[in-house]
């Protein structure tokens, strides 16, 4: 989705701040964040949904506001180094989403993570991403299978406000 | 003098060829520009992400072998992918100009010759990029972290020097 020339700079700024203020600053972590952000989307037409943002503003400002913040916040993870991937996953899975063995197990068969970078021009970096965070889920496997079943990390958690 | 005209000609000649070899291998009518590079900083930044040693330390130092395997295989892949990428936009940049430069009422040889020599020169560093990751793997390619930026580089160079040969007007029937 490209930004849109008729749209107020100024109303998009202020959903985005908005968005990063209410949403966003409460999920733990970049990884929760984009997750989040590329859930809005809609798969079917491409574009970014959000009713309360959009009630807020407009559906054209929110939906603008949404795909920056996506971009942003993709640029961030997919630049990091790997350690802070690692990191970020971790975080991501203590949140409470799922059990980390469920989690690696389920992303590393449906590959979900394909559908978190934003619709990119650059495919090289969404690749670098995908590919990253595969190794990822193999440094939290490996560092699960070494330790005690009921270790935090790898053990269920209570549900988490992400949900 | 002779040796000049014998240049321009040589290049003309090749030009030629490599268009009547384009226009084989590609099935569209319409020749077009390659998708906008991505800012020269942050193509850095991807490029020192994907050669760098940070990342390769880090999995070193806490991750098992098999995921090491894992790591040099996804990223040999990636710098392939790469490589590919990098290929495909001089190809699209010569396609586009060869496309121009056929329509053109002057031709300028030399300008002709050195986008000639740059195109083959992408194509030939590319070349050896691609034996080194073959041979070597993509940490190998560790040290060449510039020479990969200075890939990028020099396909934008090619880039401008393929914007900068304007194609002169087109003849139409009615001028």
């Amino acid at each position: 989705m490209r930004p849109s020339s008729n749209l107020n700079p100024t109303a998009v700024d202020n959903a985005l701040r908005d968005l990063q203020n209410r949403t966003l600053a409460r999920l733990n972590g970049n990884l929760a964040r984009l997750v989040y952000l590329a859930s809005t989307r809609n798969y079917n037409t491409g574009c970014y949904e959000h009713d309360g943002l959009s009630f807020h503003f407009s559906r054209p400002v929110a939906q603008e506001a949404l795909a920056a913040a996506h971009r942003e916040v993709f640029a961030i993870l997919a630049l990091s180094p790997l350690r802070v991937i690692v990191a970020e996953l971790q975080r991501y899975i203590q949140s409470g989403c799922a059990e980390a063995n469920e989690l690696v197990a389920a992303w590393n068969t449906s590959e979900a993570y394909r559908i978190l970078p934003p619709a990119t021009d650059d495919p090289l970096t969404a690749k670098l991403f995908s590919s990253n965070i595969k190794v990822a889920l193999a440094i939290v496997k490996a560092t699960c299978a070494l330790r005690p079943v009921r270790d935090p990390q790898c053990a269920s958690q209570p549900p988490s406000p992400v949900q | 003098m002779v040796t000049l005209l014998a240049i321009g000609l040589l290049a003309i000649l090749v030009l030629v060829f490599l268009r009547n070899r384009m226009e084989a291998a590609s099935t569209l009518n319409i020749v077009q520009l390659p998708a906008a590079v991505p800012a020269e900083e942050r193509r850095q930044e991807l490029l020192d992400r994907i050669f760098g040693p940070e990342d390769w330390e880090f999995v070193l130092s806490s991750a098992p072998k098999d995921v090491q395997r894992l790591f040099l295989r996804e990223r040999k892949e990636i710098a392939f992918c790469w490589l590919h990428e990098i290929r495909n936009q001089a190809k699209a940049v010569m396609q586009f100009h060869l496309a121009h430069a056929k329509r053109s009422e002057h031709l300028r040889p030399f300008a002709e010759l050195r986008l000639l020599i740059d195109y083959f020169l992408i194509r030939a560093k590319c070349g050896l990029v691609a034996a080194v990751l073959w041979l070597r793997g993509p940490m190998a390619l560790r040290k060449m972290v510039k020479q990969a930026g200075g890939l990028s580089h020099q396909l934008r160079s090619l880039f401008e020097l393929a914007s900068k040969l304007e194609p002169l007007p087109i003849k139409t029937k009615g001028s």
